[in-house]
């Protein structure tokens, strides 16, 4: 038993290794077709990534990752392909921003009202899409691409001076109310500068996702409405319902994602507020296979190589190198996984009628003698 | 096997039965061994290199379009070879003809019934142009009627000097068809027979070294106490093109305790609808489900599996396993709320492990261990598994839709002793199934459906198939009288009617 | 440098700061090193890049944009003998060069060519984003149309309210331009960095009508050669001038600090001429920059 434990290990790493290696070789192709040296670069950004102030803007980035790909990891588990992390995160991190600036009140309570409110909003929106599929039959891939959108203009509506935001001085740039100095989360202090203290709770998010999938009646059901719809409904799961209630626990996890920006450096929603993240979430996830360990295992790697590709551009290579390698992984993990997981079906069909074929010739050795 | 015989291959599941045939049709590599078509050493990359060898598969699940015409779908893929239009509807009639399939090219195959898209599985290969014919599990969806029509066309095929290999669970069939018989078990060749000289009992102990297993309940213990009762049970269903059709007319049943009601009945009837209907899955229009004097028409699925429901699927694929998961989370599957799988609301992955491996054990589930996939196993230890876990949770009324198709004749007779022996104790059964002769054997009580009404109810101690059959294509209705004449029972119509069911056999659809 | 989403290339601003910083480097033979931003930065990120920039030596470390305020005023603390510069912001540092400009004095000047050039007496102004810095340009524009012709209507329009992607999304300003166009008004003058080419291309399509473009001269880009012939005129912003200056006044030795405006008596901000197209207007326009750099106009910088 234990053998088969560690062969399939092997296999789930294998995948993602399988991606990261044949990115690197496209990458180094697209490098030398550029007329330039790609093992200088691979250098540049292993070099210039392992610096201590690197480290900590990796952590710090993989943090907002991490949060990220668990998001879009809680839908893919059952199927479920929550494109709205990104309007999600941004909607829940702005009005939570706008309740954290709006009231004063000591850390204890500021920061839960903050991360709350955050969650509240980002699972509400994410519930819409939920709903609009169990009732209405609308892919949740088209409702929560509208609402993406939609979240962005609700957050240009509110985030006007005189609404919900204040211009800055020279008043080019609107942000929320900041949040008093009891709503800044803790940070942990290094020669590299701050890392987030919210990295803390992006752990916990981490061990709850593991724990709650892996542990729990429903986590159970939810894995195996991904794995067979149809066997889960006749298992007795309500599927509908595990539609919404996921879909609200994904948006909960996106509200999160804005949170370490927001608690630990910005203070406060404003035009300069990162956007984007959500969609970096899928890759995330994708990568790490839905898997919390492997999933922080990508939002590290995709921090690196965002890291990276600063240093790539100070040598003067293009950054853009870095977002082909980043494209590539994406495609080759689906690729890799794809092959890894039929290669694991057939092996182990194989093992099965191997074991069985031993396990009859010893019966009639038996017989024999 | 020699041109113009039909050759049948019969064995255990999991005996390498399918992989052989996919091996010979190009879908899997042999490790090694040598395969010789007329004395011409080949290897088949993909099922296109078969086919272009002669040789043609018609698949246990049917591969057509609905939505197409019989000429549309035996020209799909093969275009090349006769075009589309005029010239392939001449070759599709030539070909029906001369070998007796009666196919008409621009019938939709939504219109046809199973026999008849199982003839024009058989014309899309021929149309191919194969020599070499590989039937996996023909008859499984026949009535026994049909079963003669479709041996009358394979004899007609080997009288064209065509091969046909054969694959079936049914000895009796097997006899009556083949002309030479290979078992196979445990992935090698075992023995071959002779139909001739053979009987049903001889191959089967060829098969599995032990006595053929008979499905006959000796003893009743049928009780008094209504375990389930169904009502009035009605559901309509739109179809694609926005027509509603009646799948489920007014059931009404009901199952005592110690006993195992047999629905007959030829598949897409409204058996499966019933099912989910039971289950909860679906919701019907009217009617009442009353289980244990509790009626339980409003609750969900999940309540109804704690309420005592035992589930083993039709289609244990898609509703009764997750193929991905390893067993002991396939054990937990359906009863996730119940001991020993979960404490509160945290799975309990020891004890479900524990009891995994005694289900192994107990239900003698052949696998290397309870980490693998439900996918690797083969289809009778799947079904096995499936048995086991249904049977640990001492369920009141167990619903077993086709519990042992694909299953080998040692798991069979395993399953029917777990049932029977469950009734002995006081389990209500539902069984549906497509084997006649499992559903004389295990029932106490017999119906018919047909076209979403119960339409014939029989008793199985002096009911024979063929008498059954005749009820299940709609040409008998009422109580079935046994009678020397089969054709004089296929006739009776009778005046009881016990259940309330209208008696008619030619509306439309 | 620490460019603006979009860097060089952009047709726009950051090619102008691009441009100044080229010459200075020809000129003083110096080197240079870029780094230029990406969609979906946080603070941390704007800081991270002058950081490397300033820690490897460079001086002066030049932020393009008004996003760099915050962290041109964090990283010039930490680096208090390199110089910084920042354009479009004021950072109150004692190392820090703040490089504003009086685009509303330029904008006016657009204003006067728009209501001199519209036969329709309708002419339009497009904004990338709602905010200060861009109300500047609406603000000198509507002044200089009504100055000029009391009785022209103005259309003032904005992409994007505070989502700075309206610096970024031609096509938006593409279809803001076709329904103004559409309505009757023939000079539209687009302050919206890239997403000007939409606009300017959707003004190409309907003859008679007239571009106004911004920030560059961009009758000279090559990027928009096809429309030239509708460029008729642009209110530029010598950021190269600015940037050329600051790396200068570093060389010698003697580092510009502290807010230096740039407006049109200075050449910090002006109204291209080439294509030839104000020649018949050339008077009323020239009168019109005498006045606001004699103090006689005063250009509002609000709308």
């Amino acid at each position: 038993m234990k053998k088969f434990d560690k062969d399939r290990l092997i296999l789930g790493i294998a995948a993602p290794v399988l991606a990261v290696v044949g990115a690197l070789i496209v990458t180094a192709l697209v490098i030398v077709a550029t007329g330039k040296e790609p093992f200088t670069a691979f250098h540049v950004m292993i070099n210039y990534g392992d610096k201590t102030d690197s480290q900590v803007y990796i952590l710090n980035k993989a943090t907002t990752y991490y949060l990220a790909g668990l998001a879009v990891a809680v839908g893919f588990r059952m199927n479920l392909f929550n494109i709205g992390v990104d309007g999600q995160y941004r909607l829940a991190a702005f009005f939570a921003a706008a309740a954290g600036g709006a009231v004063s009140l000591p850390g204890i309570i500021q920061i839960p009202l903050v991360i709350v409110t955050a969650m509240v909003v980002g699972a509400v929106w994410a519930a819409i899409a939920g709903v609009l599929k169990v009732t209405r039959g609308v892919s949740e891939v088209i409702s929560t691409i509208m609402l993406n959108s939609i979240a962005g203009i609700v957050i240009g509506y509110f985030l006007q001076g005189g609404r919900l935001g204040v211009l800055d001085k020279s008043a080019n740039m609107v942000s929320t109310k900041p949040l008093p100095s009891s709503g800044h989360l803790f940070n942990f202090n290094t020669t590299g500068g701050p890392v987030d203290g919210f990295i803390v709770l992006a752990v916990i998010a981490g061990l709850v996702y593991w724990y709650g999938l892996s542990r729990t009646r429903f986590g159970f059901d939810l894995r195996a409405v991904g794995r067979s719809q149809s066997a889960a409904e006749a298992s007795g799961v309500s599927v509908k319902r595990m539609v919404i209630t996921s879909m609200l626990i994904s948006g909960a996890m996106a509200g999160l994602v804005g949170m370490p920006t927001l608690l630990n450096e910005s203070y406060d929603y404003g035009t300069d507020f990162p956007v984007g993240i959500g969609f970096t979430g899928i890759a995330v996830a994708l990568l790490g296979r839905n898997n919390p360990i492997g999933v922080a295992v990508g939002a590290v790697l995709w921090a690196f190589l965002e890291r990276a590709s600063n240093g790539l551009e100070f040598e003067g290579y293009d950054k853009e190198i870095v977002g082909v390698i980043q494209g590539v992984i994406v495609l080759a993990v689906v690729i890799a996984y794809e092959v890894v997981r039929r290669y694991g079906i057939t092996r182990q069909q194989r093992q099965v009628g191997a074991e069985l074929a031993a396990a009859g010739t010893k019966e009639k050795q038996e017989v024999a003698a | 096997m020699r041109s113009g015989t039909v050759h049948a291959l019969v064995g255990e599941n999991g005996a390498g039965k399918s992989t052989l045939m996919k091996i010979l049709y190009g879908m899997q590599k042999p490790d090694e061994g040598t395969i010789a078509v007329n004395g011409e050493q080949v290897s088949f990359g993909d099922p296109g290199d078969a086919i272009a060898r002669g040789i043609g598969m018609v698949h246990q699940h049917f591969m057509l379009a609905d939505n197409l015409t019989v000429l549309e779908n035996v020209v799909l893929g093969s275009e090349k070879l006769h075009g589309i239009g005029g010239r392939a509807r001449a070759r599709i009639k030539e070909i029906s003809d001369s070998y007796g399939l009666g196919v008409r090219p621009d019938v939709l195959i939504e219109d046809l019934g199973v026999a008849d898209r199982q003839r024009v599985e058989i014309l899309k290969v021929l149309y191919r142009g194969a020599r070499i014919l590989i039937l996996d599990e023909p008859t499984a969806v026949l009535v026994p009627q049909e079963v003669d029509a479709l041996f009358d066309n394979l004899r007609e095929l080997k009288a064209e000097g065509l091969t046909v290999i054969f694959i079936s669970h049914k000895l009796g069939e097997v006899l009556s068809v083949a002309d030479e018989i290979t078992v196979i078990r445990r992935g090698t060749t075992v023995g071959n027979a002779d139909p001739k000289s053979t009987t049903t009992k001889q191959l089967a102990e060829l098969m599995v070294g032990s006595e053929l297993p008979s499905p006959e309940t000796r003893e009743s213990t049928v009780t008094t106490q209504a375990m389930l009762t169904v009502q009035a049970l009605r559901m309509a269903e739109v179809d694609l093109d926005g027509v509603e059709r009646v799948v489920l007319d007014d059931i009404d049943f009901t199952i005592h305790k110690g006993e195992v009601l047999g629905i007959a009945g030829v598949e897409g009837n409204g058996q499966a609808e019933l099912v989910e209907a039971i289950m909860g899955m679906r919701v019907p229009d009217g009617g009442t489900v009353v289980l244990d004097g509790q009626d339980i028409s409003q609750d969900p699925t999940r309540k109804r599996r704690e309420d005592g429901i035992g589930y083993i699927p039709e289609d244990r694929h898609r509703h009764g396993l997750l193929l991905e998961a390893p067993l002991w989370e396939n054990r937990i599957l359906g009863h996730v709320t119940e001991r020993p799988n979960s404490k509160g609301f945290l799975i309990d992955t020891a004890a479900a492990r524990r009891d995994t491996e005694r289900i192994v054990r107990e239900y003698d589930v052949r696998t290397p261990g309870i980490e693998v996939t439900a996918a690797s196993l083969s289809g009778g230890n799947q079904q096995k598994l499936i048995v086991g876990r249904e049977m640990s949770h001492l369920p009141k009324l167990l619903i077993a839709a086709h519990p042992t198709r694909g299953v080998d004749v040692g798991a069979q007779a395993q399953i029917w002793d777990q049932i029977r022996e469950a009734r002995r104790e006081g389990l209500a059964v539902l069984l549906i199934s497509a084997d006649l002769d499992e559903l004389i054997g295990l029932s106490d009580t017999l119906r018919v459906m047909y076209r979403g009404r119960l339409v014939a109810d029989a008793d199985p101690a002096t009911i024979t198939p063929e008498e059954l059959g005749s009820a299940m294509t709609g040409a008998a209705s009422g109580h079935l009288e046994h009678d020397r004449d089969p054709a004089a029972a296929a006739a009776t119509v009778g005046s009881e009617d016990t259940d309330g069911s209208a008696t008619s056999g030619g509306e439309d659809r | 440098m620490a460019f603006d989403v979009g860097g060089r290339g952009d047709h726009s601003f950051n090619d102008s700061a691009a441009r100044g910083m080229d010459k200075a480097d020809k000129e003083f033979n110096i080197g240079h090193k870029e780094q230029t931003a990406s969609n979906g930065e946080t603070e941390s990120d704007r800081e991270q890049r002058l950081d490397l920039l300033a820690g490897a030596g460079y001086n002066p470390v030049i932020a393009v944009g008004f996003t760099y305020g915050d962290a041109v005023k964090k990283i010039a603390a930490k680096y208090p003998k390199t110089t910084f510069g920042i354009v479009d912001s004021v950072v109150d540092s004692s190392n820090v060069d703040s490089m504003v400009f009086s685009t509303e004095q330029s904008s006016y000047l657009a204003g006067v060519a728009a209501a001199l050039k519209s036969k329709t007496g309708k002419v339009g102004f497009i904004g990338g984003v709602h905010n200060t810095l861009i109300g500047t340009f609406q603000a000198g524009f509507d002044q200089g149309v009504k100055d000029t012709k009391p009785s022209d209507t103005v259309t003032d329009q904005y992409l994007y309210e505070t989502d700075t992607k309206g610096f970024n999304d031609p096509t938006s300003a593409q279809g803001k331009a076709q329904g103004m166009l559409d309505n009757g008004v023939d000079v539209i003058y687009t302050a919206a960095g890239l997403s000007g080419d939409g606009s300017i291309q959707a003004v190409a399509g309907k003859s008679g009508a007239w571009a106004i473009g911004v920030d560059s001269d961009q009758y000279q880009d090559a990027a928009l050669a096809k429309y030239k012939n509708s460029i008729l005129t642009s209110a530029v912003k010598n950021v190269d001038v600015a940037v050329y200056d600051l790396i200068k006044s570093v060389h010698d030795g003697k580092a510009k600090t502290g807010t230096n405006a740039y407006d049109l008596k200075t050449g910090g901000v002006s109204l291209a001429t080439s294509g030839g197209f104000l020649t018949d207007i050339q008077s009323q326009i020239d009168a019109a920059k005498a006045k606001i750099v004699s103090g006689q106009i005063k250009v509002k910088s609000t709308p």
